[in-house]
């Protein structure tokens, strides 16, 4: 069989990284502090919403890092990505508040799920899984509000590498900058962090009725 | 490789992540276009994650700061920025 379904995927992956890193603006060597974080403050509400999942605390979260980046800008170097660099201090804000709030994470069920979960159960389902973009339909069937719920639902350190890379274009080397580990580590994160997102985007279909819950849970 | 084969899906598919994120190296992504030109199936399940991942992110990306919070913020920043001990 010959069929050329290669195109669709390769326009899909350009869009999904259609910011390659190395085009991100860095920023400007005269750029104030002030209009450096104008620039990203959007980015960063969008992770800080991710991360502590009510606005009231994302603003507390983005004002305690701006604070502390603007004590710290003398040791930002111009030129470079200032977003990453705010992302990490507003990471590091983020753990700090976790440490005095002495959360524990979660124990999840979403550790065992098998690759293709959501293709394998939107086909089961009769939603598409194929044409341009076949998983259009689930995902508008959630909303964001619901994939948001999705995100938050993994455990801590899948739930942090997960936010990062979907609210932003940073790279993987960005992201291992941002929470100072390897680039190894974000890339397993990344890859299983995608495939837990996927059983509890399911699981949320399933909760809201969007798919029909199975009588006895079988997962695989 | 230009022949379809078991090896070649598995290897394609042990792949999938990297290719979505651009991680492979000229060579492999050539690799890994050729075998989905020629292969239906990993070329759908492929182009599954793909509109997942960009669905995902489309969604997500939605979210725009309170017009108010940038203002806010930068009032409360000491006036001029000068460097600490």
């Amino acid at each position: 069989m010959t069929l050329n379904l290669g195109s669709p995927v390769a326009e899909l992956s350009r869009v999904l990284t259609g910011t390659a890193p190395s085009s991100l603006p860095q920023a400007d060597a005269t750029a104030s502090f002030e209009s450096l974080f104008a620039s990203c403050v959007s980015s960063a509400f969008g992770v800080a919403m991710r991360l502590t999942r009510n606005q009231a605390d994302a603003e507390d979260l983005v004002q305690d890092a701006a604070l502390l980046a603007h004590r710290a800008f003398d040791s930002f170097t111009p030129g470079t990505n200032f977003r990453a660099w705010f992302l990490k201090i507003l990471i590091n804000c983020y753990y700090s508040r976790r440490r005095r709030e002495k959360c524990r994470p979660v124990t999840s069920d979403l550790d065992d799920t098998p690759d293709l979960y959501l293709y394998a159960r939107s086909g089961e389902a009769g939603f598409p899984t194929q044409g341009p973009d076949p998983a259009a339909q689930l995902l508008e069937k959630l909303g964001t509000e619901r994939i948001a719920e999705a995100i938050n639902r993994l455990p801590e350190e899948y739930r942090v590498v997960s936010t990062l890379y979907f609210m932003d274009d940073l790279s993987y080397e960005e992201i291992a900058g941002v929470l100072r580990c390897p680039v190894g580590t974000v890339r397993s994160r990344l890859h299983r962090g995608r495939k837990m997102l996927q059983k509890a985007l399911w699981q949320i279909a399933e909760e809201d009725g969007i798919v029909r819950q199975p009588a006895h849970q079988e997962d695989a | 490789m230009s022949q379809l084969d078991r090896t070649n899906c598995e290897e394609a598919f042990r792949r999938l992540n990297d290719y979505l994120d651009r991680r492979l190296t000229a060579d492999e992504l050539r690799i890994i276009e050729e075998h989905l030109k020629i292969c239906a199936w990993c070329a759908r399940e492929f182009n599954f994650e793909a509109s997942v991942l960009y669905g995902v992110k489309r969604k997500l990306r939605q979210l725009e700061a309170p017009p108010e919070l940038v203002s806010k913020i930068l009032s409360q920043l000491p006036p001029t920025h000068q460097a600490e001990s």
